[in-house]
């Protein structure tokens, strides 16, 4: 089975980056493929609570993006799919897809009834790992596709069988197979982004043994919503309300030992995640510990704009120990404090690193067709027509991650015309 | 203006410091990594964050003076996480050998004592000086009948040699010293420093002496032993050679020992007693003799294993540990050539063996070895000072 044609472009992830690049090259009149690997589009994006430097939700955006995708005959998405080989060149790419099952069918309304029978829970990737789903699930409450999914690998089968018989709609199918297609496409854009630094890593930062050290990524959900907390900033060891946050920035990045490269975006999200706390509990104090606060440009003002509150303070020295007070569960933190001078032993509700962000094909086997630099990010111009947007390529924020996939939308267009 | 500060970088100790081994120091970018995962950092002035800005930016005077690159036992954790690679244990390492070197009295000295590229005088000189001694005397030949060391290099002649150079060695220590604590006593913590400082100087040596510090080590932990078998087989040595020199000019008992010496027995009075005598001296000094052999090899090992991070030993190191190694070596050697009677190699052995302990001697204040006093002194200083 063959679908698309040369005249197409082929977008590898549908994130934020990944559906810029879609929608853009298809109103500009080309045929897009977005293909996908988690049962959802919006990737990292859907998973945070506010964009910096405006402050507003990101799922407005995403909404934005979707609602154009459905709006455009040209737009074809797959979601639980991957990639599995590229062969041909420029303006004739041969791609293997393959589309993994969902066990869920196009007649789910997602009216949850599935859910509720469901006997088995698995753990919430969305909300990284704070919480629960039953194994057949909804990715999240505004997923795109609004369709359940289920997790094979927790789901017990035909011998539960209850999803099935309690579905009015014949919409759960736990027999559906994985299936590959060949797809032709003249150009393709690698929009594979990122994953949270693994924090357990950085043994000296107690993360996974100091159980009030989260991520950042965590605070994402822990602020958010539809979040495990429903939005109260509760920290995990005893449930308490956070009133203060030390942020800990560089937490793998701009480390030989971990991510070399600088992830450029946590000091602004620190600063971003200290108004979560700030704007929800009056008194509350966060600090943030940095090697050097790297806000280059107009952010500059978002750093005076947050710092000129006198209850977010900013210290300059990395924190490289953290242990936990075992009667309360507070986790202090030691750092020197260099511009002060000596060293701080500080105790705080709630610490918050700031991972940096790891290139998702780190790491991973990848294609031939695709070359990787040594810190896991694409290398530019290896194959012509294969072009790399977003994180995938380059440690970028929102905003210049959508500047740069309109210009790869533009990239991919160039190799289809050069062909013709 | 009055109270400006100016720094003058010298650039000449910058490229100094380079060649001595530190060469990654210009990749620190000053995240403190170093000064918290450092057991051994104090709380008031933690280091090394600052002492590789200072180097970074050649603020010799700084450094000389400064008490925190004494309290640090290279232990490497600080290199172990450091995010940029920038070894700040390998750096404030070369930084000791400068201090050294700054220090020494008087300075030509401390050149040939501690830069390796002076090597050939460092070892020259003892050769030099045995061999035209031996020739003086007559000595310059293997001598015939069982091995018999006195024989080949009477003691009535080592001993001339060694006493005055471990005085003259011991002087310029002294003054060496004295400099090192002058430079290191001034402001902000001259006011601080005027207790008594005898209890502070019992305290560093039993720290010294039970490695309570070495210990709280915690990337290079081997190390500690290899430390322990080397300082406690120095003492062993240092023991039993003072009991030899006792032997004979007390007790007037004189190599080679004979436990039916009827001097000797006299003493005694039985011959269990002189043989219990004879064998706890001997046993001393073997154990010591293989304690530090030991404690050499493990030296070198732990050197040249992987330790999950990258950490280059400066040749100020290696060739104090090559030297110690040698010298356990050749005095092990010597004694088992002596005992099976190989007189064409234990004489040559014995002489090898007689230049290291003469380096050991003659460059105390200007090698490695020097940092038992130089640390002494600056942990001695840190907590009189409270800087600890």
């Amino acid at each position: 089975m063959s679908e698309g044609k040369s005249g197409s472009i082929l977008v590898v992830g549908g994130g934020i980056s990944g559906l810029t690049t879609a929608v853009e090259a298809a109103e500009a009149g080309y045929e897009t493929i977005i293909v996908e690997k988690n049962p959802y589009l919006g990737g990292r994006v859907a998973q945070l609570y506010k964009y910096f430097p405006k402050l507003c939700p990101p799922y407005c955006g995403l909404e934005i993006n979707f609602r154009r995708i459905k709006q455009n005959p040209k737009i074809s998405y797959y979601t639980l799919s991957e990639i599995e080989g590229i062969s041909g060149s420029e303006g004739n790419f041969n791609v293997k897809i393959r589309i993994n099952p969902r066990y869920v069918n196009q007649k789910c309304t997602s009216c949850g009834e599935c859910a509720k029978v469901c006997p088995v829970e698995r753990s919430n990737e969305f909300n990284y790992g704070m919480d629960k789903t039953k194994a057949i699930y909804l990715p999240h409450e505004m997923s795109f596709p609004m369709k359940y999914v289920l997790d094979k690998k927790v789901c017990t089968g035909d011998s539960c069988n209850k999803c099935v018989e309690v579905c009015k709609y014949n919409a759960i199918d736990l027999s559906m197979e994985s299936k590959t297609i060949d797809m032709t496409v003249g150009s393709i854009v690698y929009a594979t982004g990122w994953k949270p630094y693994d924090a357990t890593k950085m043994d000296n930062l107690g993360f996974g043994k100091v159980k009030n050290v989260i991520t950042n990524v965590m605070m994402e959900r822990l602020a958010a919503p539809s979040g495990p907390t429903k939005g109260e900033i509760k920290r995990p060891s005893d449930g308490k309300l956070v009133k203060t946050v030390a942020f800990v920035q560089c937490a793998g990045s701009r480390d030989e030992n971990h991510l070399a490269h600088c992830s450029a975006i946590c000091c602004m999200a620190s600063l971003k995640q200290a108004t979560y706390l700030r704007e929800r509990v009056p008194d509350s104090k966060a600090v943030m510990y940095y090697i050097d606060l790297r806000t280059p440009g107009k952010y500059e003002d978002f750093l005076n704009k947050i710092s000129a509150d006198e209850n977010v303070k900013t210290v300059k020295g990395k924190v490289a120990k953290i242990v936990e007070d075992e009667t309360t569960g507070d986790p202090i933190i030691t750092v020197e404090d260099i511009l002060g001078g000596g060293k701080l032993n500080e105790r705080f509700d709630m610490v918050v690193l700031a991972t940096g962000m790891e290139p998702s094909l780190k790491g991973q086997a990848v294609l031939s067709a695709v070359a990787l630099q040594d810190n896991g990010f694409m290398e530019e111009g290896q194959l012509s027509g294969i072009y790399s947007t977003g994180v995938a390529k380059r440690p970028y924020d929102v905003t210049t991650s959508t500047q740069d996939a309109t210009a790869q939308a533009l990239k991919g267009i160039q190799s289809i015309l050069r062909r013709q | 203006m009055a109270d400006e500060t100016v720094f003058t970088p010298d650039v000449e100790f910058v490229r100094s410091l380079k060649e001595a081994g530190a060469e990654t120091m210009k990749k620190c970018y000053q995240c403190a990594t170093c000064s918290v995962v450092c057991e051994l950092s104090t709380e008031k002035s933690p280091f090394p964050r600052r002492e590789m800005l200072m180097a970074q930016w050649g603020l010799k005077e700084e450094l000389v003076k400064d008490p925190n690159i004494w309290l640090c036992h290279n232990c490497n954790d600080c290199t172990k996480y450091c995010p940029r690679g920038a070894r700040p244990g390998d750096v404030l390492g070369v930084l000791r050998q400068t201090v050294i070197m700054e220090n020494a009295f008087p300075k030509f000295m401390g050149r040939i004592g501690s830069d390796h590229n002076y090597l050939v005088f460092a070892f020259g000189l003892p050769i030099m000086l045995f061999l035209v001694i031996l020739g003086a005397f007559g000595h310059l030949h293997i001598p015939d009948g069982p091995v018999v060391f006195d024989h080949f290099f009477p003691v009535h002649l080592i001993d001339p040699i060694f006493i005055s150079a471990a005085i003259i060695s011991l002087l310029f220590f002294t003054v060496s010293i004295k400099n090192f604590w002058d430079g290191m006593n001034v402001n902000p913590y001259r006011l601080m420093a005027n207790g008594r400082v005898i209890p502070y100087l019992y305290e560093t040596l039993k720290e010294m002496i039970l490695h309570t510090k070495f210990d709280k080590c915690g990337a290079n932990k081997d190390r500690t032993l290899a430390h322990r078998l080397v300082v406690f087989g120095f003492i062993g040595l240092f023991i039993t050679t003072n009991v030899a020199v006792f032997n004979m000019y007390v007790l007037g008992w004189h190599t080679p020992y004979h436990i039916d010496d009827p001097h000797i027995l006299k003493l005694f009075g039985s011959e269990a007693l002189v043989g219990l005598y004879y064998a706890g001296f001997k046993l001393v000094g073997n154990l010591s003799a293989l304690a530090l052999l030991a404690g050499a090899i493990i030296i070198f090992t732990n050197r040249t294993k992987p330790k999950g991070f990258v950490s280059v030993s400066s040749p100020f190191d290696w060739v104090f540990a090559i030297v110690i190694l040698l010298l356990a070596i050749t005095g092990i050697l010597a004694e088992f050539l002596r005992v099976v009677d190989i007189a064409a190699l234990a004489y040559p052995v014995y002489f090898l063996h007689l230049v290291f302990v003469f380096f050991i001697i003659a460059y105390l204040p200007y090698s490695k070895l020097a940092h038992i006093v130089y640390r002494t002194t600056a942990i001695t200083y840190a907590k009189l000072a409270k800087v600890e």
